[in-house]
């Protein structure tokens, strides 16, 4: 230590041996120790407090280096170098390169550690106090000081947050969150620090306060975007909870107090009813004493979708196993599907979805794509893929608008389906004769009591107890297919439409009911994308007949064989009816053939591919 | 074939009133006009610097601030200095590369002083993007002349102030923005000692009373304050500047 104003003699060994024998007889002549130094600086804070100091044990010259002999420097020949903390205190000194006090305010060590000659350490248990009563030398924050997490500190609560809790030590950041210059940084970083401590069990379960919290605030719209970590302005923690001022709701001084709630809402929206206010920004669905309407919903949507899913994926698998044995008993008895092997009037192509429909089917597709890719990252806002996704959208904003748009695309198609529908049941001319006729007739997509029986037929045909049902225009599932998508509109356009201006939806319905709509909107979602990726894809697209995919719905047109095959009493209408001529079309060209097989192959692999990440973030995310 | 070609139009031109509705979504902001001089990064100032030792490069900060922290080898000179007469303290040579940078990140004295200087027929005006706060972070160290330490000035907040201005007598509201800010409107009974000339007429603030610092955002009076603090002043400063004097509701 008392060497370190020497300089290194180099070259000859015996060199050193000179030095450690100059230096052990005349030490004080080549570096002056602490009691040469205190001859002239004789001021008690040198002489008796800097001994009791936690620098004691250093010499002077160990920060006041460049002194080699005290008489050059009492004559004034010789001047002490700036002190340099970073020689010891190195890492410090490195974090400290880009706090916010030396980057904007060029603060040097000893402009906080003033008194660095009789600096002492701090005992544990009082380290915190030590640190407000030092940041409030200048930040004189009398909202942190005087409540929440600063009175606690004050009372002794060594987990409450003191400055540096939230702002670091000697790695403050710049933000400069009065200049408006990093808003979502600053959000950014802040809500990861409340999160920190407020979602760690134990501390939060010894200070009686619930660690779920900040779970439940990630289950929300805010929690979500801001996860996702490409934040849209979208309330992290401070921006309700405020900045210092923080407490409990029961407080009239508390920004969440029912009296400031409209204030401290409106401080991000704006146009809303005041029973907007009754938002919950930490739900939790499994309360059911708190939120039982949410409750309610919580176990009618997760019935919902696991009884869906679970009778469909059994229907499905049992259908699979009977078609895949069947082809099997065809191969070995080397029978070919007449389909297969048509000839002449068989090839004929015959129209079973008209341009319009197609097109339709198309634009479904993309809207669907477009929803799900936008609206999943979200719903899965905490894993890795979904802020890669976000990422590619160009962050959450423009992903909400590509959501928005694409939502609007499928409520304008829903629309004209609609619209379509009524002109099938009430056709020009015919007004109001026969719409019960028409609407339980072979060409309506609404469920009858064929179907029922197609559907007893079909479970019959799985256990091999009897022939496949004989099947007219549409099939049971492809109906299901259809009104399933008409049902799910009302709940997820309905909640969409509801959550897309949630302080205009105020005027309609108070804040809870947004809760409700948020919850019914993901779980909606996520059986409308299982279902789509798995039974619809599968029940269409991968029945082993048809695997990998059918290009049908996109070139319109298929064999007259098949049409016999699958919907033998669709072709006998047809015939009776005399309509088939009509029906009859050319062969699909080239062209269309490549663009349905592009098409429709991207987007059954987009979807399983979706599939996986749902189901992996579903289950172990 | 008509038939089958038509199709793939009306799906073509779907897709693309598709695309065309989901375009303005991923549109960037409009360009901003470049300023008349040139911005330079912190690493190029440094280079510059390495190559010509006579680099005129100028602190537009007020003297006080500069000489406490300053980019080596750069010289201090306010930006309301040469506002004031850019032929007399700039270079007389109009094309010689000057270089000006200020504290914060926003360059705002800098660009005024850029702005002086290329009206005055400058040629090759440079400014530092995002001034010292850049080169601090790309790690290059810093010169002091004149270290002021730093006081733990007792900052009020606006509303506290007005209700101190009635009740105490012993204040003296000093502004230390410019004349110009000055005259356009200050609180009443507030003395002006602009703070680039604060180090050559402090002296003439009286002693008798604790002096309140004002500033435009409450940025640079604890820099000020702690250099009235070491000339033997008690000094109090308006937390957020006239900024926050100014968005306090009127009393009724």
């Amino acid at each position: 230590m008392l060497n370190t104003a020497i300089k290194r003699p180099h070259g000859h060994p015996a060199g050193w041996i000179l030095l450690v024998f100059l230096a052990l007889l005349c030490r004080p002549a080549a570096a002056p120790a602490a009691q040469d130094c205190r001859f002239c600086h004789d001021e008690p804070l040198y002489r008796v407090d800097f001994n009791r100091s936690i620098h004691a044990g250093n010499g002077c010259t160990s920060c006041h280096t460049g002194i080699t002999d005290v008489e050059k420097h009492r004559d004034g020949k010789e001047k002490p170098a700036p002190v340099n903390c970073g020689n010891c205190h190195e890492k410090i000194a490195q974090e400290y390169l880009s706090n916010f006090h030396y980057i904007q305010e060029d603060f040097r060590c000893s402009d906080c550690h003033r008194n660095i000659h009789a600096i002492r350490k701090v005992e544990g248990k009082h380290v915190k106090i030590a640190v407000i009563e030092k940041c409030t030398e200048c930040h004189g924050n009398a909202d942190y000081t005087a409540s929440g997490h600063g009175e606690a500190v004050m009372k002794g609560n060594r987990d409450a947050a003191d400055c540096s809790d939230c702002h670091g030590l000697h790695s403050t950041r710049v933000f400069h969150t009065s200049l408006e210059q990093y808003p979502a940084e600053a959000r950014e970083f802040y809500t990861q620090k409340c999160k920190g401590c407020h979602a760690d069990s134990v501390m939060m379960t010894r200070n009686n306060l619930s660690d779920k919290m900040v779970a439940y605030y990630e289950g929300t719209y805010h929690g979500k975007v801001q996860e996702l970590g490409y934040p849209a302005p979208v309330a992290g923690c401070g921006d309700c909870h405020t900045k210092h001022n923080i407490l409990p709701k029961d407080d009239p001084r508390s920004s969440i107090h029912p009296a400031n709630l409209e204030a401290n809402c409106g401080r991000c929206h704006s146009g809303f009813h005041p029973r907007f206010l009754s938002y919950q920004a930490h739900p939790d669905y499994t309360d059911r004493q708190k939120y039982p309407a949410l409750y309610v919903t919580f176990l009618f949507m997760g019935g919902l979708l696991v009884g869906t899913l679970a009778f469909f994926w059994v229907h499905t698998i049992l259908w699979w196993r009977k078609v895949y044995w069947e082809k099997d008993r065809m191969e070995r008895e080397g029978i070919v599907p007449p389909s297969v092997v048509a000839t002449g009037e068989g090839l004929q192509q015959v129209e079973r979805f008209s341009v319009k429909y197609r097109v339709m089917h198309v634009l479904l597709v993309l809207s669907f794509f477009t929803l799900v890719l936008t609206g999943f990252p979200l719903k899965y806002a905490g894993t890795e893929w979904a802020q890669t996704l976000t990422r590619l959208w160009g962050g959450a904003h423009v992903s909400g608008l590509f959501h928005r748009g694409a939502a609007f695309v499928l409520i304008v198609g829903m629309a004209y389906v609609a619209w379509e529908s009524l002109k099938f049941l009430f056709p020009k001319g015919e007004g109001k004769k026969g719409w019960l006729g028409r609407l339980l007739g072979p060409d309506s997509l609404f469920p009858n009591l064929k179907d029922l029986q197609d559907f007893k037929g079909m479970i019959r045909w799985f256990f091999n107890r009897g022939e496949a049902p004989k099947f007219d225009r549409w099939t049971y599932w492809e109906k299901f297919d259809f009104l399933a998508v008409f049902w799910g509109m009302f709940a997820i356009g309905g909640s969409g439409i509801l959550l897309w201006k949630p302080e205009w939806s105020s005027w309609l319905v108070p804040g809870w009911v947004l809760n409700i709509a948020a919850l019914v909107h993901s779980e909606e979602a996520l059986l409308a994308a299982l279902f789509i990726f798995t039974i619809h894809f599968f029940n269409t697209h991968f029945i082993p007949n048809k695997f990998p995919m059918d290009r049908l719905i996109f070139t319109g047109t298929y064999r007259l064989e098949e049409l016999k095959e699958q919907r033998p009493l669709e072709y006998q209408r047809l015939i009776a009816e005399g309509r088939l001529e009509s029906m009859k079309r050319g062969h699909p060209s080239i062209p269309l053939k490549l663009i349905s097989a592009t098409f429709g192959l991207g987007s059954l692999l987009l979807g399983l591919f979706l599939t996986v990440l749902i189901l992996w973030s579903l289950l172990f995310g | 074939m008509t038939f089958l070609s038509r199709k793939t139009s009306i799906r073509l031109a779907l897709l693309a009133a598709w695309m065309l509705l989901l375009a303005p979504t991923a549109c960037g902001k409009p360009a901003e006009t470049p300023p008349p001089w040139k911005v330079v990064e912190a690493s190029t100032l440094r280079a510059m610097m390495a190559d010509d030792r006579e680099l005129p490069v100028y602190n537009t900060m007020s003297e006080i601030e500069c000489l406490d922290h300053r980019i080596p080898g750069s010289q201090c000179l306010a930006c309301e200095e040469i506002e004031n007469d850019p032929v007399a303290v700039l270079p007389a040579d109009k094309n010689r590369v000057i270089v000006f940078y200020c504290e914060s990140a926003g360059c705002y004295r800098s660009c005024r002083a850029a702005g002086a200087a290329v009206n005055a027929g400058y040629t090759q005006v440079h400014v530092l993007d995002k001034g010292m706060p850049a080169w601090k972070q790309s790690g290059y160290s810093m010169e002091t002349v004149e270290r002021i330490p730093r006081g733990s000035i007792p900052a009020v907040r606006a509303s506290a102030l007005s209700q101190m201005i009635a009740e105490r007598k012993d204040l003296l509201l000093v502004d230390l923005r410019s004349e110009r800010s000055y005259k356009a409107g200050h609180i009443e009974g507030a003395v002006n000692f602009p703070l680039y000339r604060l180090s050559r007429n402090y002296a003439e603030i009286p002693m008798d009373r604790t002096l309140v610092l004002v500033d435009d955002r409450g940025f640079r009076t604890l820099l000020a304050g702690s250099y009235l603090e070491m000339k033997g002043y008690r000094v109090m400063r308006l937390f957020r500047g006239m900024q926050a004097w100014q968005e306090m509701p009127a009393a009724k």
